[in-house]
Formats: C-alpha cells, sequence, structure tokens
C-alpha cells in the first residue's frame, strides 16, 4: 500500500477546519455528513473564531486539541491552507483539501499549489485535492463530499470503488448509483492531486478487500507510466474501468508523419488502457453501465449471451446489439430446448432470442431462465420484460431475484422499457438487488462491458501465467 | 538493430539542425534495423540520375530528397515507373517544376533513385514518442488516404510479436491480407517483424520523435519499405 494513505481511508480521528454554524456552508455540511454517515471516530470542529459550534466545543487550531488528528479535512480559503496545515506540525497524517483557488485558477493559485505539494512531500502527509470532494466512503464512513443528501444522495456499502479527477463527475454518479441501488465501496474525487494522485489510489485499491471492481473517471494522468504500471497491477486483482475525457488535441506539430497527426493524445491513452488491462468506457452513459454491470459483485467468464423476453422485436434488438457489440448470440443446446419444450406451448419460439410472446407468465420466465441458465451454455442472461401480458405480475422481480442467486456470479441483467407502469416495476427489480436498464442498449452495453472484461482475463491470464 | 550507427545518423542530423530526416537517412536507419528496403542511389543530377538508373535497371523511381518536405507525393516530388533515360529528363524536369510552384524554398539534397518494386498490399507502420506514456506504435492500411481512412491501430511500443498480430487483425483492411478476393495470402509475419522492429528502434533511439514507414508493400512473401521518414525531437 502507498505510504500514509491508510489514514486518509481508515482514519480514527479527524478535524473538520473553519467549520461554523452559519448553516450551508461546506464544513457545516461535511460535520453534518460525518454525523448522519456514523463515522465512529473522534470528530473535531476547529474555527479561530468560535468556541462552540453545534453545541459541542470548537477548537482554535489543529495544534489546540492535543491530540493526533489522522485526517484534516479543509474547505477554508486557498491562502489558510498552507498555514493551517504548517501550524499542526507532525498532528495531523493526512488531509483532504476541499479548497479551490490553486493551480486551476491562474499564476498565483499554481505557486500556491507548489508549495502544498512540497509541504506534503517534505512532511509526509498525504494530501488529496486541492480543488476537490474528497472522499465518500462506506466502509470507513468518511464523507467529505460537501453537497446535503438531499441534492446528491449517497449509496449503500458495495464492492464497487470510484476514482474520479472531477467532483462534480463522481457526485452525479453517486447520485445515480444510489438511486439504481448500486452499492459503493470508496469514491475518491482528487481534483488537483498536488499529492495523492490516480496511481496511488489504485495500488490502494488493489489491496482493498472491501474494493471488488474500480471505475475512473479522467481528465489527465500525472505520470503515464506509472499509471499503466499501477492499472496493470490493479487489474490483474479486480476489473479496473476507465472513462478518458479531453480527447480532442491541440498543439499538433508543423511536420509531421502520418503516425504523427493520426496518433493523438487520446489513442495514446487508449493504448496504454490496453496495455493495463484496462476496459475503457465511452462517457457518461457507458460509465454508469459499466458501474452498474460490476456493482453488484458479479462477473462473466466469457461472452455468450441468452436472451430471454416476452416481446419478439425488442428480442431481436437485443441480439442485433450484443451481435455488434462483440457479444456471441449463440443457439439454445438441445437439452434446454427439450425441456423447455415439454413445458410451454407449442407456439413459443425457443431460440435465442427466446421470444416467451404474449402468452408469457412469471413461471414461463423464472423457468426459461432456470433451463437456459442454470447449465454452462450461456455466460450473460438478459431478460427483457415487456409488461403488456397480462401474466406478468409484480412477483416476477423476486422470482427472477431467487433464480439468480442460484447461478452465483454469473450476471443477470433485466431490460424493462417502457413508461410509467414498466419503470414502477423496474423499481422492484432493484428492490430484489437486480441490475436493470431501462433501454435494450442501456443492457446490451453493460453485457459487453461485463464480455470485454472476461475477454481481458483470459489475455491477461495467458499472456502473465 | 545496428544501434550504434542508427544513433550516429540521428546526432549527426541534429548537429546540423534538421528538424526531419529525409528519405535516404530514414531509410538507411531501416537497413541497419533489418527492415527490407530497396536498392537506392541519391544523386544531385539529371547525369548521375541516369548512371544510377542504368546501375540498378530501369523501371526506376524517383524522388526528392529534403527533409523540409515530409510528404513528397503532395507536390509532386514523386515518379514511378520511370522508363528510360529520356523519360528521366522528362520527369526530373517535371518535378522541378512542381516544387518550384509548391515550396519553392525548400532544401533539396537531391534525388533519389530507386528500384521499382512489384505491387502487393500497402500498409503503413509508424511510431511516435508520447509525453506521457513513451513509445505509441500504429498499424494501419496504407496509402496517402491513412489520414482520411483511418483505418489503424494502436499500442503502447515497444510491442511483441502476439501484439503485432493484435494490431493487424483490428484494422478493417485486414482481410486485403488474408486472400481478400481470391488474391494470395500475405506475409503477416513479416509484417509483425516489422512492427516489432519498428516498435523498438523508435522505443530505443533517443532523438527519434516520429518513424514511418508508409507505404510498407507486403508480398505472399517478405515485405519492402518503399518509403519511410522520420520527425526528430
Amino acid at each position: 500500500m502507498p505510504k500514509g494513505l491508510e489514514h486518509l481511508f481508515n482514519p480514527k480521528s479527524i478535524a473538520v477546519v473553519g467549520v461554523s454554524d452559519k448553516p450551508g456552508k461546506l464544513s457545516a455540511i461535511i460535520m453534518e455528513s460525518l454525523l448522519e454517515s456514523g463515522f465512529p471516530g473522534m470528530v473535531y470542529p476547529v474555527n479561530p473564531r468560535h468556541t462552540t459550534v453545534g453545541g459541542q466545543r470548537c477548537y482554535q487550531s489543529i495544534e489546540a486539541i492535543g491530540a493526533d488528528i489522522d485526517l484534516a479535512i479543509l474547505a477554508v480559503p486557498a491562502s489558510e491552507v498552507i498555514p493551517v496545515l504548517r501550524n499542526a506540525g507532525g498532528t495531523v497524517k493526512s488531509a483532504v483539501v476541499i479548497s479551490g483557488g490553486f493551480a486551476e485558477s491562474g499564476a498565483q493559485g499554481i505557486a500556491t499549489e507548489k508549495e502544498l505539494a512540497a509541504l506534503a512531500r517534505k512532511s509526509g502527509l498525504r494530501i488529496i485535492g486541492p480543488n476537490c470532494m474528497g472522499i465518500f466512503d462506506t466502509i470507513s464512513k468518511v464523507d467529505t463530499f460537501f453537497i446535503p443528501g438531499s441534492r446528491i444522495r449517497r449509496p449503500a456499502r458495495g464492492g464497487l470503488s470510484i476514482i474520479s479527477q472531477s467532483g462534480s463527475f463522481a457526485a452525479t454518479a453517486l447520485d445515480e448509483l444510489a438511486s439504481e441501488g448500486i452499492g459503493v465501496a470508496r469514491v475518491i474525487s482528487y481534483g488537483n492531486m498536488c499529492d495523492v494522485n490516480e496511481s496511488d489510489c489504485l495500488d490502494f485499491l488493489r489491496e482493498d478487500v472491501h474494493t471488488s471492481a474500480v471505475a475512473l473517471y479522467i481528465e489527465s494522468v500525472d505520470d503515464g507510466r506509472r499509471f499503466v504500471e499501477s492499472a496493470s497491477r490493479c487489474s490483474l486483482k479486480k476489473p479496473v474501468l476507465a472513462v478518458k475525457v479531453g480527447r480532442r488535441d491541440s498543439g499538433a506539430s508543423a511536420a509531421r508523419s502520418h503516425t504523427g497527426a493520426l496518433a493523438g493524445r487520446y489513442e495514446a491513452y487508449k493504448a496504454a488502457f490496453r496495455k493495463a488491462g484496462v476496459i475503457e468506457l465511452e462517457g457518461y452513459e457507458d460509465f454508469m453501465c459499466g458501474c452498474k454491470a460490476f456493482g453488484r459483485g458479479t462477473s462473466a467468464k466469457g461472452n455468450r449471451v441468452v436472451i430471454i423476453t416476452d416481446g419478439g422485436g425488442v428480442g431481436v434488438n437485443l441480439a442485433d446489439l450484443c451481435e455488434s457489440a462483440g457479444l456471441k448470440v449463440v443457439p439454445v443446446p438441445d437439452n434446454v430446448r427439450e425441456r423447455l419444450a415439454s413445458v410451454f406451448p407449442p407456439y413459443f419460439s425457443i431460440g435465442n432470442p427466446m421470444d416467451l410472446t404474449g402468452s408469457a407468465t412469471d413461471d414461463m420466465f423464472a423457468d426459461a431462465l432456470d433451463a437456459s441458465f442454470s447449465g454452462d451454455s450461456f455466460d450473460i442472461a438478459i431478460v427483457a420484460v415487456l409488461w403488456g401480458p397480462p401474466g406478468l405480475t409484480d412477483d416476477l422481480p423476486e422470482m427472477l431475484a431467487q433464480k439468480a442467486m442460484l447461478f452465483g456470479s454469473k450476471p443477470l441483467i433485466i431490460c424493462s422499457p417502457g413508461g410509467d407502469y414498466a419503470r414502477g416495476r423496474a423499481g422492484l427489480f432493484r428492490r430484489h438487488g437486480q441490475t436493470v436498464f431501462a433501454t435494450p442498449e442501456g443492457a446490451a452495453r453493460a453485457a459487453s462491458i461485463l464480455a470485454r472484461s472476461a475477454e481481458m482475463v483470459k489475455r491477461r491470464v495467458k499472456k502473465d501465467g | 538493430m545496428d544501434k550504434k550507427s542508427i544513433d550516429r545518423i540521428v546526432k549527426e542530423a541534429f548537429s546540423l539542425g534538421k528538424k526531419a530526416l529525409a528519405e535516404p537517412d530514414a531509410k538507411e536507419i531501416l537497413r541497419l534495423s533489418s527492415v527490407p528496403v530497396p536498392r537506392s542511389v541519391l544523386v544531385k543530377d539529371v547525369t548521375g540520375a541516369i548512371e544510377a538508373a542504368e546501375k540498378i535497371g530501369y523501371p526506376v523511381a524517383l524522388k526528392i530528397v529534403s527533409p523540409e518536405i515530409v510528404h513528397k507525393s503532395d507536390i509532386g516530388g514523386v515518379a514511378l515507373g520511370v522508363r528510360d533515360s529520356r523519360d528521366i529528363v522528362d520527369r526530373w524536369s517535371n518535378m522541378i517544376l512542381n516544387i518550384a510552384d509548391e515550396n519553392p524554398v525548400a532544401m533539396i539534397e537531391g534525388f533519389l533513385v530507386e528500384e521499382m518494386m512489384p505491387r502487393g498490399v500497402e500498409v503503413v507502420i509508424g511510431a511516435v514518442k508520447d509525453a506521457q506514456f513513451g513509445t505509441v506504435v500504429m498499424f494501419g492500411t496504407g496509402g496517402v488516404a491513412v489520414e482520411l481512412m483511418k483505418d489503424v491501430s494502436f499500442r503502447l511500443g515497444p510491442v511483441d510479436k502476439e501484439e503485432a498480430f493484435e494490431m493487424m487483425g483490428e484494422v478493417r483492411g485486414y482481410p486485403l491480407l488474408t486472400g481478400f478476393r481470391g488474391d494470395t495470402i500475405k506475409d503477416l509475419g513479416a509484417i509483425a517483424d516489422c512492427i516489432v522492429k519498428l516498435s523498438r528502434l523508435v522505443a530505443l533511439t533517443d532523438g527519434i520523435k516520429e518513424f514511418e514507414i508508409n507505404p510498407l508493400i507486403v508480398y505472399e512473401s517478405g515485405v519492402m519499405a518503399v518509403d519511410a521518414r522520420a520527425v526528430l525531437g
């Protein structure tokens, strides 16, 4: 594990600097979040202008607390950040600097950030930020995301960890994951990365037993070669997904070969992801699909998909989407076909996609899933439910969820397209722990991400032994 | 790969203030890296060109040599299938006029007279140094339209043979190499070999920022780098 990061991700004591009673202030929201998330350690409010805050004793400075502080959270003006940390001396082990006004804001800010980086280097203090939202961690129960839960919902505990250069991207993803019922382990918005960068986070998450998959949002990496190394090592242990934004090139040199003109920054990132075993995602929507695909701890062993639906059109659409995404919609084996033919009406098309038609019932969906997915014929199942048939009831989500438990880590993806009624039923699926998409496109994307990960694992095993 | 001699060529170009290597130097580096290149002679004038062509044997290719002209054919700096001495004189004059029109201030180092290679499938292999990630290697279907068609694939270098084969498999034009419409199957192993060598060349040579073979002509057996250029930096 990179030195000092345990203080950021497993602090026993926290100082929140700049706290006041004024509601809506960032540090006040952070105090509230720490209370709400149930952080079990000590939380010390610090502000030289107050003696009490919210009825709790407020300290003049970090050093006035008289105890070691594992994590200091700073939401103070940029000019105050360095003095606060310097005065605290060795009593502080790590810091999240929320404050903006650094390298993102011109010459003065760049100079201050350099000074902050030097302070971290010299003292061994590990700093996340500046200009970031910091940490949302369901394991340590640290929450420095300074947007109230009423605006940005916090997800429950899960195995997915997120590393994001952008705070707003991370916050938006968090909110949506919470709505999707997908849990997270550690979410890190690292901002300007004056000290802790994406590679440090990858090194930490690689060894983190609470993290089963890592999703990254990257604008630019700090040190390309180190990133490839860290990501390679992490992806040998757990899936690593990444979206890279800012793809347009600037500053093309005059005398260039065709290769020089074509090999832009983005191509270099793509090649780096590939080398590092990172699954590349296209943007926000793809990022969400990836998070949802891996957010429930399932993973595929290959790319064979079975599609079960009561809507012939959606089934064929899904099959097309899957095939063009590199998945294999292989035929249903004879023994499965025979088994289902004996219980299904003769006019059902028992193939792949499997069309249960408007005569579909809850039991038929459950039977079809059980028969096709319990053997070793398929790696991923997509069940697309169109809610028109009267035989489909609100019991279906729970029935399929129970079946899904029998398949171990094999992923079941639900697609519930349509309007209000279908969306309501999608909610039932979520409540029963299922991964749900409103569109065939989303479901196929998630399946393809799972399959790409499987392929990556196979390639790595072959190559690295 | 004769690293010492390659370093010497690059160093000398730097000392002359060059920002790019013209074809003869680039090809010499390929030869030193064991990538096949056609026989060629660098000449200063028409008489020299005719002499060289007689030695090589007609038909020949005639190409302008200037480190300032990266894309020769764009400005009429390439004449292919030159048949005899009279043809040389005609095409030579044409070329001079073209360049006087298109790039009158370009420093001309001379002309390259080269054996004409038979037709084959044209591919492009290139490598650039990226500030963040180091060497980035490209493979693509070749020709002058490569920037338009963008039928290319990339890897971080240096690449091994297996990665080189993956790169080939990823481009849309891959079937052109594997017997498209009754054509013969091309020498994929020789292409992979070139990709590996070029990726190593750029990764291991200081001062080479970009290196490109375009086109590399691929045959049933073997390949030939008929044009190459390098950007220094």
